[in-house]
């Protein structure tokens, strides 16, 4: 039924969230995809079923708690397979473990995705030779996205459910999703050049030496000092040696 | 290490007190018999309906994952054994290939709410079969950071326990909620200090790796101070807090005989009444210069043992500040820096002990030396006495006559750590 509401526009919030959502001007109507809708809705509510067992385990839950806070990207974590849509397997998977995992992931209702959290996860880590330790959870189950470290910081885990959520949106479209590589060691460098890099300009340098020099006259804090500068030879005078 | 005769500090609580095995017990406490955990099923009643239910290895309140099968008469408990291995990642069989350097990052996971006392641990026993003495700095930097760390650890160990007793009905999650916020600052200290947020390897042979840097004891005294303010009202959110009297007061009673029988330690020991602490009794580090004050509850139930947590919280902050405020100066390591991993020799057939106190009690390293020619300088055995391990064997005597939905405060209350239980 149309309304006709004269000057005002109607606009929901789904407008800005669904990319390609047409409307029609001075109608309640609006036309889109029934994917497009689904994937908002999946990508938004990812309830997460946390697959814990080891230390990853402990940093899911500083990561769902006070400071880094899941909930506000829609991540809710419940204890029960049935009701969600991501397994995060967080921590060393063993032998005896593995079978559970399983299980637990055929439990879980479909569409559904896994992430794997940790070194221990993605591959074993240095149990990766123990005769009781699976060498990564990807040998028996699917795993959608790969989070490294030695346990991932909330923050990393925060990105990879980001990278999730790209990945749902993606493959609804029908576009092609890029699998994800599995991390590499050595491919991680400091990228922010330090206190005497000659990449660094000379200003910033000067700067920073500056303000250590402000905030402790005395020296106490200051580890580096300034590379002397360069000394020039004095120029000859021609009338000595003559 | 042995246990040590009665200590001079006692707790006002207490009224009468016996000798049990050199250590001094409140004579209300101690009562003869408890339930078998043994129990033949086939002799109970054959009318009940027995139900035989699993709870775990994935269960939300079972801290990891154990696994308890419990055997209810309607919903009181009848027989219950826990069952542990699912985390066994062969931890002790790995360091047997590793040498004495390589050693220190691996032992960060057992215990991982706790690495620091791993570290430590595990040092202290090589140090103690070397016959090297760490420099005072490097002693009393080790003391301010396990002192640090146990906070963080009882945080943890306060905050999931409100969790499994009232969740976000009872008033439980808001503690668990405070608490983490609480441990975030320490993870803070702690990043500062030596890169990591969480597995740290920071302690080595012969002292300690990272120093402090300019301003970290101010911050961490900030720090303590901002956590002792707000430990008060943990402390009102528990005891003030009727649903988890309801659900924690006289549950679990331990009774101190059968804890040390099982061989339980910490505050599990000290919440039953037993003043025992090794930081006291046997002291190392920077322990022998301060005094320490160890709290002791007689009550022995599941209340009891969250309240001594609380209250080491405080101590332990007391301790670290008192030391924050006189740091030595000198050097923080007494070796020189490793350069080559099989730097650190030991004698071959070099046997020692160590026990240290961790949040969860007696934290024990046993070590067998040995040299290979191929291999290098490893332990032939290194043997890790986890003190979750033993607070787990008291799960069959504690939860027989209680309702299903206790056991899972009793598990909180023991607070295990499944890392450390299966190694």
């Amino acid at each position: 039924m149309a309304v006709n509401e004269g000057e005002q526009s109607f606009r929901h919030p789904l407008y800005d969230l669904v990319e390609g959502m047409a409307r029609m001007p001075g109608l309640d109507l609006a036309f889109t995809t029934a994917d497009q809708v689904l994937s908002w809705g999946c990508e938004k509510s990812l309830w997460v079923f946390p697959m814990a067992t080891s230390c990853c385990g402990i940093e899911f839950m500083a990561a769902s708690s006070s400071r880094f806070d899941l909930d506000r990207i829609g991540t809710i974590p419940r204890a029960t397979p049935r009701h969600c849509d991501v397994m995060i397997i967080a921590g060393t998977i063993t032998v005896k473990m593995a079978p559970r995992v399983k299980k637990l992931w055929d439990q879980m209702p479909e569409p559904k995705w896994a992430i794997a959290m940790g070194s221990c996860a993605i591959s074993g880590d240095f149990y990766r030779d123990i005769y009781s330790v699976v060498p990564g959870v990807d040998t028996f189950m699917p795993v959608d996205v790969y989070v490294p470290g030695c346990p991932p910081n909330p923050d990393h885990l925060l990105e990879g459910l980001r990278r999730l959520q790209e990945k749902i949106r993606t493959k609804r479209a029908g576009q092609f999703v890029e699998p994800d590589k599995r991390p590499v060691a050595g491919l991680q460098a400091p990228s922010i050049p330090r206190l005497g890099d000659p990449a660094r300009d000379p200003a910033i340098d000067a700067a920073q030496l500056d303000s250590v020099r402000q905030l402790d006259p005395e020296g106490a804090l200051r580890r580096h000092d300034a590379p002397p500068a360069p000394t020039r030879p004095a120029p000859r005078d021609p009338g000595e040696e003559g | 290490m042995a246990v040590s005769a009665a200590p001079a500090v006692s707790s006002s609580l207490a009224t009468r007190w016996t000798e049990v095995g050199g250590v001094r017990v409140p004579v209300e406490l101690v009562t003869p018999g408890w339930p078998d955990p043994h129990m033949d099923l086939s002799t109970y009643d054959p009318e009940a309906d027995l139900m035989a239910l699993n709870m775990g290895p994935q269960h939300p309140s079972t801290h990891g994952v154990l696994r308890v099968k419990v055997w209810l008469d309607g919903e009181t408990v009848v027989k219950a054994i826990p069952y542990v291995g699912y985390l066994h990642r062969g931890v002790e069989k790995l360091c047997e290939k590793l040498t004495y350097v390589q050693i220190t990052p691996i032992v960060d996971k057992n215990d991982y709410v706790s690495p620091m006392m791993n570290e430590l641990a595990v040092n202290m026993a090589f140090e103690a079969a070397l016959g090297v003495e760490p420099p005072p700095r490097a002693q009393v930097l080790r003391t301010i950071l396990a002192e640090i760390q146990r906070i963080a650890s009882h945080l943890i160990s306060v905050g999931t326990w409100g969790l499994d007793m009232g969740g976000a009905i009872g008033g439980g999650a808001t503690v668990f909620l405070y608490c983490m916020r609480e441990r975030e600052l320490i993870l803070d200290l702690f990043e500062e200090l030596t890169g990591g947020r969480f597995h740290y390897n920071t302690h080595t042979v012969g002292g300690n790796r990272h120093d402090l840097p300019a301003g970290w004891d101010r911050k961490a005294i900030e720090v303590l101070d901002r956590i002792v303010a707000r430990s008060e009202e943990y402390e009102r959110f528990l005891v003030d807090n009727p649903i988890c009297h309801q659900r924690a007061r006289g549950i679990a009673v331990i009774d101190p005989l059968l804890a040390m029988e099982c061989g339980a330690s910490g505050p599990i020991l000290r919440g039953s009444g037993v003043d025992f602490d090794l930081r006291r009794d046997a002291p190392y580090a920077a322990y022998d210069q301060v005094e320490l004050r160890v709290p002791v509850r007689t009550e022995g139930d599941a209340l009891a043992r969250a309240l001594v947590r609380i209250d080491e919280l405080r101590e332990s902050a007391r301790v670290a500040k008192l030391l924050l405020q006189g740091v030595p100066e000198g050097p923080i390591c007494a070796l020189k820096p490793v350069k080559l991993p099989g730097a650190v020799k030991l004698q071959e057939g070099e046997q020692v002990y160590v026990g240290i106190e961790s949040p969860r009690g007696e934290l024990g390293t046993w070590l067998l030396a040995n040299t290979d020619r191929k291999l290098g300088p490893h332990p032939y055995r290194l043997k890790i006495r986890p003190p979750s391990l033993h607070a787990l064997s008291l799960l069959p005597y504690l939860c027989p006559g209680h309702t299903l939905s206790d056991v899972v405060v009793i598990i909180g209350s023991l607070d295990p750590i499944l890392g450390e239980v299966d190694r």
